[in-house]
């Protein structure tokens, strides 16, 4: 590539609500360029660029001014958004990164594995002799809301409340945000209460816990102050029940449409940690990453200029025939890495939890829910973005 | 101790850099060094980085 400029580069309007990242102008422009233009700056559409540009050290993550373009400035929301781990760069950024760590850590998992089993059947028990559920009301929703019940401590029953209290907040990552204040403001204080009666419980009883661990790292002040503390925890439940609720849910759709692979996974139950990788790969909920640049660079012969939005997009690198082939879904294909859970410094703090969480629901699933298909209307969010099914009514036959 | 990474696996994500920032950097290409032997008294802070690799690619011996 030489003298490739801006102004030849495919253009893809991506603020459009019809716009969808799996669409033929996206694979076109993918073809012809390593890049498009878009109305916020630039897309990158191939896998080996966004590999590479998820941790290029001239770009910072790039939501952290949503708010202000959103023209909401202060209050709590705001507050929170701008202060918590994802928004934070360099040495706070590594700092929060480091006292949070030990409550993602892997070896957490391996106890809640048990929880999550028994969550998921008795989900499962509450629709399967019908034959038929909306998948996202009945399986993903309560499912990645009653994780987060079970890693903040909190009963099963809790998980209504928190699950309306993280949508209503939720409205603020959308377009009608400005519109959506003084619902978005009342939810992040009823979180932010949480959080604290949380905290209390736990300085009160000590334990080695989810919240037990960040209320130790809250020991030395220096390194981790009440509000960080408290700013965290809202983060843990804000970012760990939209996410996962989409994932499964498009992870369902994924297999109805390949049933084959749904039948084999039933029959050998150790392919679900593999699943959840190939799901994430070809249906990712996290259709882009969004970077800002730092100062001005040059990449690919292409000039960036400090501030440029850039948006990288997982879906589209993650079926980039130049490294994926082999098209398809095959849960048994030994592929490359995915971009599901970002990369580089503000890869996904979570993962741990959410691999293992999706695992065992899959697991679980394909052994009770034959035969899975659509049984009515699906109603999806947007094609991009951060996307899934809004309600997703499926049919099975019961194992 | 003995500190190593597989590098087949490692994709530079750089969340040891920011658990142990001691014993593992980026060096000016991009590239990451580590220190291959370090002392106990920086154990806590290598072992949080083996846990919080993604990738779970550093060896500790």
């Amino acid at each position: 590539m030489t003298q490739e400029t801006l102004a030849e580069a495919p253009y893809l309007d991506v603020a459009a609500p019809t716009f969808s990242i799996r669409s033929q102008a996206v694979l076109d422009a993918r073809e012809a360029s390593w890049y498009a233009r878009t109305n916020y700056g630039i897309a990158v559409l191939r896998y080996d660029d966004v590999m590479k540009l998820l941790r290029h050290p001239k770009l910072r993550q790039g939501s952290y001014r949503w708010p202000e373009l959103s023209d909401v400035h202060g209050g709590l929301f705001a507050r929170w958004w701008g202060a918590m781990l994802l928004s934070q760069e360099g040495e706070t950024h590594s700092r929060l990164r480091r006292m949070a760590n030990p409550a993602f850590s892997p070896k957490l998992i391996t106890e809640l594995r048990p929880k999550f089993q028994a969550l998921a059947n008795k989900l499962i028990d509450g629709f399967a002799a019908k034959g038929e559920c909306d998948f996202i009301a009945e399986f993903t929703e309560p499912y990645a809301t009653g994780v987060i019940c079970d890693l903040l401590g909190l009963p099963f029953e809790t998980w209504r409340e928190l699950a309306d209290i993280a949508a209503e907040m939720g409205l603020a990552l959308g377009v009608t945000f400005k519109q959506d204040l003084a619902t978005v403001e009342a939810a992040t204080a009823r979180l932010l209460k949480y959080a604290e009666d949380l905290v209390a419980l736990k300085r009160a009883n000590p334990s080695d816990d989810f919240v037990g661990m960040l209320v130790q790292a809250n020991a030395d002040k220096s390194q981790l102050s009440d509000q960080e503390l408290l700013d965290m925890i809202v983060l843990a439940i804000f970012g760990g029940i939209d996410t996962t609720r989409n994932q499964l849910g498009l992870a369902m759709a994924t297999f109805i449409e390949h049933p084959e692979q749904w039948a084999l996974l039933a029959e050998q139950p150790d392919l679900a940690r593999a699943a959840v990788e190939e799901v994430m790969r070809v249906r990712p909920t996290v259709t882009w990453v969004t970077r800002e640049a730092t100062e001005d660079f040059t990449y690919n012969d292409l000039p960036i200029k400090a501030g440029t939005t850039i948006h990288l997009f997982s879906q589209s690198a993650t079926s980039d025939p130049a490294v994926f082939p082999e098209p398809g879904f095959d849960i048994t294909a030994e592929r490359k890495p995915h971009f599901g859970f970002g990369g580089g410094a503000h890869h996904c703090l979570g993962h741990f939890i959410a691999r293992g969480d999706m695992t065992e629901a899959l697991k679980l699933l394909a052994q009770r829910l034959k035969n899975p298909r659509f049984n009515g209307e699906v109603k999806w969010l947007a094609d991009s973005g951060n996307t899934g099914a809004i309600t997703l009514p499926i049919a099975f036959d019961p194992a | 101790m003995k500190v190593d990474v597989d590098m087949s696996i490692c994709l530079l994500h750089g969340q040891c850099v920011i658990a142990a920032p001691e014993v593992f950097s980026f060096d000016d290409d991009g590239g990451l060094v580590w220190v291959a032997e370090v002392d106990e008294a920086q154990r806590a802070d290598v072992e949080a980085a083996a846990d919080a690799c993604p990738e779970q690619a550093i060896l500790l011996g």
